[in-house]
C-alpha cells in the first residue's frame, strides 16, 4: 500500500503533488467489480445501503438524520456555481452563487421540488437566512477557486460526484471529488474538505479513490487523490495501486457490516 | 506601517485594501521560520512533556493575559457579537438588514440550530430583551452606516475558520476571521482581514489582530496585506500593514499565553 503523503497546503506543495504523481495508472476489471458485489451481498441489508468516506471515517457509527443547513447547502451552491463560471466565465464568483440560488428557488416555485430537497429547503427560507447560505456558499466556491488558480496545470471542475451503484446489493457508494487535473494517459483527482484531518483521514482518501476508480466507465483509476484541508492548511494524498484500491474496497465491505451491526443492535 | 484613525473613515471598506499600487509582492518564505519560531518556543515550554489534551489558544485567549474580567465575555456581550457579526456576514453579500436584530437571530438560528446562548435569549424576559435588541440594533446601525458595499470581486469571505497545529498537536492554535477580502492566489499581497468588536478598541484588540495575520499566514503560507479592526462601540477602526516584525510579535504574544495556560493547574 503506498505512504499517506502530508504536505502544507501552498501552491508550491500542491502542485509538486500533482506533477510527482505515477503516470502509469492501475484499473479495475469486471471480475474485480464481480468480487467486491458478492461481498457486499453477503452482508445482510435490510434497506437500500449507502456508503461514502465520511461513513468509513466514522466507522459507521450513527450519525444525527441529514437536514440541510447552510452548512451542508454550501458545497452544493459552491460547486454549481463553479460550474456556471466555467461555462460563462465573465460571470463573478458572487453572481454565479446567486444565480445558482435563483435556479433552485425557480425549481421550487415550478413546481419541480420534492420536498426534503435542497430547492424545498430554499424556497422556505427567509431573506436573513438566505444571505447567510449565500454567505456560505461564497466562502467555499472562493477557497475553491484559490486552490485551483494556484494549479499550474489544466483543471476542470468536477462535473459531479462520483456514484456506484454495486450490482445486485442494494449498496450505493458515493465518493466526493471536486477539482480533477487531466493529463493525456492519467488524472489526479482533489477534494476539499472542512476542518482538519483526523486519524481516519487515510481510510477515507482511500474510499474516495475506490469509488472514484469504480465510477469510472472504463475502471481507470486516478494516479493520485489529494485531499485538501484548507482551514487547516494541510494536504493528505494517496497513490492509485491495486493494494490501495483494495484497501479502500476493505473498508468499505467492513463499514457496511460495522453499519448493519449497529442497526441490529438498535433493533434488539 | 501602522494607520491609527481616530474617527470612522466614510466608509470602512474603502479603507480596507488601500492603493492597489503600494502593495508590496506576497511574502511567501516567512511561513516556516515562523513556524519554527513557535514549536521552538513551545519546546522550552513544555519541555519533553506533552499535555493531555491539546492546549487550545484562541484570539480571546491572548485578551485574557491583559484583562481579568472583560464584559464582552458575559453571555449578553457574546449574543451581542455573534448577532452583529451576523449583520456583517449579511451585508458582506449584499444582503440588505432592514431589521438587524431580529435577521440576525434568523440567520444565528439557522447556523447553530441549537445552543447554551440561543437558550439563553429565548429564555429573556421581554424588559431584558429588548434591552438585547436595542443593544444589538445601535451596534449593528454603527456598523451599517460605516461599512459600505463590499465589491464581490474582492472575494469577500465572512467567518473564515482556521486550525493551525504545532508540535505534533501538542498546541492547537483557532481562529475565526470576521470578514476576509482578497486573494492568495496573487503574486501582490492582497489578503486583508478585518474584525468587528461591540468592545472599545484596546490593547487586547491589536493582540487579535496581530493573531488572525499570524494564524493566516501558518494557515497558507503567505503573509496577508493588512489586519484591520472595527469597534461598533466607539466606531474606531484600527488598521496594521502586516510585517515580519507584527508577526513575530504574535509568535510571542502566542507563546506567553501558551506559558500561561500551562502554568495553571
Amino acid at each position: 500500500m503506498s505512504a499517506l503523503i502530508h504536505r502544507r497546503l501552498t501552491r508550491n506543495e500542491l502542485n509538486a503533488l500533482i506533477d510527482s504523481a505515477p503516470t502509469t495508472p492501475v484499473s479495475l476489471s469486471d471480475d474485480h467489480r464481480r468480487s467486491l458485489s458478492a461481498r457486499f451481498r453477503a452482508v445482510p441489508a435490510s434497506d437500500h445501503r449507502r456508503l461514502d468516506a465520511w461513513t468509513v471515517e466514522r466507522a459507521a457509527r450513527a450519525q444525527r438524520s441529514f437536514r440541510w443547513s447552510p452548512t451542508t447547502a454550501r458545497r452544493v451552491l459552491g460547486s454549481g456555481a463553479l460550474r456556471r463560471i466555467a461555462s460563462s466565465p465573465a460571470l463573478s464568483i458572487g453572481e454565479a452563487v446567486s444565480d445558482e440560488i435563483t435556479d433552485q428557488l425557480l425549481r421550487a416555485a415550478s413546481g419541480y421540488a420534492r420536498g426534503g430537497s435542497l430547492s424545498y429547503w430554499l424556497a422556505n427560507a427567509s431573506v436573513p437566512e438566505l444571505g447567510l447560505i449565500t454567505a456560505e456558499a461564497l466562502n467555499w466556491a472562493t477557497q475553491v477557486t484559490e486552490i485551483a488558480e494556484g494549479i499550474e496545470n489544466d483543471w476542470r471542475i468536477a462535473p459531479s460526484d462520483a456514484y456506484y451503484d454495486v450490482a445486485t446489493a442494494r449498496t450505493t457508494l458515493r465518493g466526493r471529488r471536486d477539482l480533477v487535473v487531466a493529463f493525456d494517459e492519467h488524472r489526479v483527482v482533489i477534494r476539499v474538505r472542512a476542518g482538519s484531518p483526523g486519524k481516519s483521514a487515510g481510510p477515507g482518501l482511500r474510499s474516495d479513490l475506490t469509488i472514484e476508480t469504480l465510477a469510472h466507465p472504463g475502471g481507470l483509476a486516478p494516479a493520485r487523490f489529494i485531499g485538501v484541508w484548507p482551514e487547516a492548511g494541510v494536504a493528505l494524498s494517496v497513490d492509485a495501486t491495486m493494494a490501495d484500491l483494495r484497501s479502500g474496497a476493505r473498508d468499505l465491505v467492513r463499514t457496511a457490516v460495522a453499519q448493519q451491526r449497529i442497526r441490529a443492535l438498535m433493533a434488539a | 506601517m501602522a494607520t491609527l484613525t481616530d474617527s470612522s473613515p466614510r466608509f470602512v471598506v474603502d479603507a480596507l485594501r488601500g492603493e492597489r499600487q503600494t502593495r508590496p509582492p506576497a511574502d511567501t518564505t516567512s511561513a516556516p521560520g515562523l513556524r519554527s519560531v513557535l514549536e521552538d518556543g513551545i519546546f522550552e515550554v513544555l519541555g519533553a512533556e506533552k499535555p493531555d489534551s491539546p492546549l487550545v489558544i484562541r484570539s480571546s485567549s491572548l485578551r485574557q493575559l491583559t484583562q481579568s474580567t472583560d464584559i464582552s465575555l458575559s453571555p449578553h456581550g457574546r449574543v451581542r457579537g455573534i448577532l452583529v457579526n451576523q449583520v456583517l456576514r449579511l451585508l458582506s453579500v449584499g444582503t440588505s438588514v432592514l431589521s438587524p436584530f431580529d435577521d440576525a437571530l434568523q440567520a444565528w438560528r439557522l447556523e447553530c440550530g441549537a445552543g447554551e446562548l440561543l437558550e439563553y435569549v429565548d429564555q429573556l424576559a421581554s424588559d431584558e430583551r429588548a434591552r438585547l435588541e436595542t443593544d444589538v440594533t445601535a451596534h449593528s446601525i454603527t456598523l451599517i452606516r460605516s461599512l459600505g458595499p463590499v465589491p464581490s470581486r474582492w472575494l469577500p469571505r465572512s467567518a473564515v475558520r482556521a486550525t493551525q497545529q504545532l508540535c505534533g498537536g501538542a498546541v492547537q492554535l483557532r481562529d475565526v476571521i470576521d470578514l476576509m477580502v482578497g486573494t492568495t492566489a496573487n503574486d501582490v499581497a492582497s489578503v486583508a482581514l478585518f474584525d468587528v468588536t461591540t468592545s472599545p478598541l484596546g490593547e487586547g484588540s491589536e493582540r487579535t489582530m496581530r493573531y488572525h495575520a499570524l494564524v493566516q499566514t501558518l494557515r497558507t503560507s503567505i503573509v496577508p496585506l493588512r489586519t484591520s479592526t472595527f469597534s461598533t462601540a466607539t466606531g474606531e477602526m484600527w488598521s496594521l500593514d502586516v510585517d515580519a516584525e507584527l508577526l513575530i510579535r504574535s509568535a510571542e504574544e502566542v507563546l506567553a499565553a501558551i506559558a500561561n495556560q500551562w502554568s495553571k493547574p
